[in-house]
């Protein structure tokens, strides 16, 4: 008999095939990636936003008025996006949404053979960049890699790396973070 | 007795005044005759008067010696007895004070010994009490020194740290700086491919 994990998780597969079979039917490889930067954004909007996701999981309303403020809430979303989520709103299964994007990487990277790389830098990439950080993930990763771009000054420089999960912190703001670690708690040579 | 005894003495009495008075009339009929005569006469006595005197003597003496003697002997026994008796007591007396002072010599010794030994008691008592709290004092100024010295390393410690901290903040805000504004996009993006080539695997996580 099932447990309600593997239920959960099975439900959790479901919501992300079908979300990425209909982006891919809908506009091959290049909807499947935008359908997956919408999600993320939505689910930081969720998270950011109290009000809106417990009004989207909450049992009092209908799950017709849940769905219907799923899809107000969303238009501007992919057509495909907006119909998982305001089926997830109608289902009261919003709050699953972080995993199913999660889950949606997973398959993306098994069915269509690609992973997608987050990389913030300080600056905007130049081809040869991209080639090299292509080159350097696929190797790592086995897979085809598009690159997801991300310009954050708070990095001060170097680079930041995430994929399914995982991620490579390589920034300055990193290693100077890990340097005033060490001169904290060092106390060699402190003798005055 | 008591009666016989009053008797005799009534007796004794009577044949002393008699010889007393025969004696006092003596002198004065030798005085009367020595009026009379002269010469060597004069010196010798009247046989007239001293036989009679002498009579009287003896019969004087000789009740004197029966009667008067053993009563005069008996009170010098009674007084010698007595004297000794005394002497004995004076005696006695003066070994028990003898006895006594010893007695109380020794006592006072015996108390000499028992002050002495109490003064030693308390002065080893004294001295044990003053090496004790010597010891505590001196216990106690050590925990307060240690102590003391481990407040003085912990602020030193603590300062260190803090000092530490400061120095660490801010050569990292000067670092972060002139990374930030010294470095054009170029050599940023160098650092980025020296990064990425420097960088660790996915896979190894």
């Amino acid at each position: 008999m099932p447990t309600n994990r593997h239920v959960l998780k099975e439900k959790v597969a479901a919501y992300a095939s079908i979300l990425l079979d209909g982006a891919y039917e809908a506009g091959g490889q290049d909807a499947v990636l935008e359908v997956r930067d919408q999600a993320e954004r939505v689910m930081r909007i969720a998270r950011s936003n109290m009000d809106l996701s417990s009004s989207l999981e909450d049992s009092s309303y209908t799950p017709e008025q849940r769905n219907e403020l799923a899809r107000k809430v969303f238009a501007q979303c992919h057509p495909v996006l907006v119909d998982v989520l305001a089926v997830m709103a109608e289902r009261g299964d919003f709050a699953l949404l972080s995993r199913v994007w999660a889950s949606y990487g997973e398959q993306l990277e098994r069915k269509l053979n690609v992973t997608v790389v987050d990389v913030t830098t300080v600056v905007e990439l130049d081809d040869h960049l991209r080639e090299v950080i292509v080159k350097k993930t696929e190797a790592d990763l086995g897979t085809n890699v598009v690159l997801r771009e991300h310009v954050d000054p708070a990095l001060i420089g170097g680079i930041l790396m995430s994929a399914n999960g995982k991620r490579i912190d390589a920034s300055v703001r990193s290693q100077l973070e890990n340097a005033r670690n060490v001169l904290r708690l060092s106390t060699d040579g402190g003798e005055c | 007795m008591k009666e016989q005894a009053r008797t005799t003495g009534a007796r004794i009495g009577f044949v002393a005044v008699a010889a007393g008075g025969l004696t006092l009339t003596s002198p004065a009929l030798a005085f009367a005759a020595e009026s009379e005569s002269a010469g060597i006469s004069a010196i010798l006595p009247d046989m007239a008067e001293f036989i009679p005197m002498l009579i009287g003597f003896i019969v004087v003496a000789v009740v004197l010696l029966k009667f008067g003697w053993p009563k005069f002997e008996g009170m010098l026994e009674k007084r010698e007895q007595l004297i000794k008796d005394s002497l004995e007591k004076s005696e006695q007396a003066r070994i028990e004070s003898e006895r006594v002072l010893e007695e109380y010599k020794r006592q006072l010794e015996d108390a000499k010994s028992q002050a002495a030994q109490i003064v030693a008691d308390a002065k080893k008592t004294g001295e044990a009490v003053k090496a004790d709290i010597t010891d505590k004092a001196q216990v106690e100024a050590a925990a307060m020194i240690e102590k003391a010295h481990a407040a003085i390393e912990a602020e030193k410690t603590a300062a260190i740290s803090e000092l530490q901290g400061s120095v660490a903040d801010l050569s990292v805000a000067v670092a972060s700086r002139l990374i930030g504004e010294d470095l054009n996009d170029d050599e940023h993006r160098k650092i980025v491919e020296r990064y990425v080539n420097e960088a660790g695997s996915f896979n190894a996580n």
